[in-house]
């Protein structure tokens, strides 16, 4: 790793940073200052709620309403959207540009001919991203934690609230080995910035439309959405082996391939 | 015999079924100011890249300083300088910003007096932001940032765009002091006019290919000269068929111009005995050369 392309890259992307680091806290603080309200008129939203076509409320992630009466199910459930999918279109950006910019802005030419090697770009850029992923969901989970405290009515299960934590860092990490890789293949240089948000909401989207219809139950699994497990109210909540092999063992093998293939790649400007 | 400062052997680069170079062979050594010209697609840039590692060959190899440009490109890279043709710093950074970043990727003492001097030399204000630079202003900071690690070999890619007439100078002057000192330039452009007064060899490169490589002043006397000739004997125009006579120009009052590749003896044969008013036998300007090698 090269600390001075890295100290640079942390310079660079830290207004980014800065800015959905406010965005995502913003959006669980306000989620979250509803819950009083919410366990003060119980009855009736649980009323009204009932109304909503159960498909339509499954897409939201609400299969059972006794999970929102819950301090950390209401956390999971509302802000799933902002640290999961929020999250990993973060990750993803970050990680499709972070080698590519330097070829679409033309800049490359002057770090590619410094005295430094292919894989400590890479792994200074990977250093970058990993820590700015890291850094997001640390801010972000303390938002949430702190919220919790502040709104709950009843003691929450904090083994609960970090496996739920670890499984949002997991998946975004993902992400950012999918634009990492995604970002490595592209042969001429061009901002992949929309076709990254696009796959992040793409599979998303599938996620949850398998588990509306149990026709679709199977087409969840080829979305990451699936192996992150949100059921934070479960008893048995936990982290599962074979999701965290998912996790770790996908990300390790695009990142693999990324890394081989960018110390091989043709750079133009 | 000492190691080549660059050693080109066979090396090709293809773009799918494009041709990029073709088993380029090229040997440049220590201290030398070597021309690299061509037009636009002929090659240069390509070969640079190769040579920065910023492309891999199909095939051959390249070795600076008597190492793999590929294997030990990081070694290669603290002891050359590069000015890319057309390449933007970092935007958001203001130039000192910009150069302190990349003069801390080399083993550098006085780094910071190095950066003043050089911006002192070509009047570059250090506190404006990159984006707010002018193309001349840009390619001043290339220059800066090449030679602020005093490299053993300098790179340049049409060095000289968008600079003015007054910082060519100096820039170029810098360069011959520098060159004084030990320092190989290997210097590609396709303005043959800069080339001719810089260089001491030069390869001519035409569709990946080197199609010519020879000392400039070689290259000037070696075969073609530029042939006027002033008559009164309409014959001489009509019966110009002699071996080496290219791209005739018939000018106003029975002048006429060309290139000629052939022989003096076949060409003063030719014109005894003609009724001649004037006879001017010149070398032609490196644009006339290298057209010459285009067209042929």
């Amino acid at each position: 790793m090269n600390r001075n392309l890295f100290l640079k890259e942390m310079r660079r992307n830290a207004s980014s940073l800065m800015i959905w680091m406010i965005v995502i806290t913003f959006l669980i603080v306000l989620t979250m200052s509803v819950y009083r309200t919410f366990m003060d008129n119980q009855s009736k939203i649980v009323g009204m709620l009932s109304l909503i076509p159960k498909g339509a409320l499954q897409f939201k992630g609400i299969s059972n309403f006794n999970d929102l009466l819950s301090v950390l199910g209401f956390y999971s459930v509302n802000n799933i959207i902002y640290m999961m999918v929020l999250g990993s279109i973060f990750a993803i950006v970050l990680s499709s540009n972070i080698l590519l910019k330097e070829e679409y802005n033309k800049t490359a030419e002057y770090l590619l001919t410094r005295p430094v090697n292919r894989s400590e770009i890479f792994f200074s850029k990977l250093a970058v991203l990993l820590l700015n992923v890291f850094l997001l969901n640390l801010v972000t989970s303390l938002a949430g934690f702190i919220c919790i405290e502040l709104v709950k009515r009843a003691p929450f299960s904090i083994g609960s609230f970090l496996i739920l934590s670890t499984y949002t860092l997991l998946l975004n990490i993902l992400f950012a080995a999918i634009g990492l890789f995604i970002s490595t293949l592209i042969k001429r240089a061009k901002p992949v910035t929309t076709f990254s948000i696009g796959l992040v909401l793409i599979l998303y989207f599938i996620y949850t439309l398998s588990k509306i219809t149990e026709s679709a139950s199977k087409i969840g699994y080829i979305s990451p959405f699936r192996f992150a497990n949100v059921d934070a109210i479960n008893p048995y909540y936990s982290l599962e082996f074979w999701h965290l092999a998912y996790f770790i063992g996908i990300s390790l093998l695009l990142t693999g391939l990324s890394c081989r293939l960018y110390i091989r790649k043709d750079i133009y400007t | 015999m000492s190691t080549p400062m660059i050693d080109i052997t066979d090396l090709s680069k293809f773009y799918g079924k494009a041709r990029g170079i073709e088993h380029l062979n090229l040997e440049i050594n220590e201290g030398e100011i070597f021309g690299f010209i061509g037009p636009n697609g002929a090659g240069k840039s390509t070969t640079i890249r190769i040579l920065m590692n910023m492309i891999f060959p199909t095939g051959g190899s390249a070795r600076i300083m008597g190492m793999d440009v590929i294997r030990e490109t990081k070694k290669i890279k603290s002891l050359v300088g590069y000015i890319p043709s057309d390449a933007n710093a970092y935007s958001a950074m203001d130039v000192h910003e910009f150069l302190t970043y990349c003069i801390r990727f080399y083993q550098v003492e006085n780094g910071e007096k190095r950066i003043t001097e050089l911006s002192e030399l070509f009047e570059l204000d250090l506190n404006r932001k990159i984006d707010e630079l002018s193309l001349g202003n840009r390619k001043k900071v290339s220059i800066v940032q090449s030679l602020m690690h005093s490299p053993k070999l300098l790179i340049l890619d049409e060095p000289t765009t968008g600079l003015d007439p007054l910082m060519q100078s100096v820039f170029f002057e810098l360069l011959r002091s520098e060159n004084k000192r030990g320092m190989t330039i290997f210097f590609s452009s396709h303005i043959l006019g800069e080339v001719q007064m810089f260089c001491k060899r030069v390869a001519i490169i035409k569709e990946g290919k080197i199609i010519q490589l020879e000392d400039i002043d070689t290259l000037r006397k070696k075969q073609l000269k530029k042939v006027s000739i002033e008559f009164t004997d309409q014959l001489i125009k009509e019966n110009l068929t002699i071996p080496g006579v290219e791209k005739v120009i018939t000018g106003p009052d029975n002048i006429i111009s060309f290139m000629y590749s052939g022989t003096l003896n076949d060409l003063v044969g030719f014109l005894s005995g003609k009724k001649l008013i004037n006879l001017m036998i010149e070398e032609p300007s490196l644009d006339e050369i290298f057209m010459h090698y285009y067209k042929n």
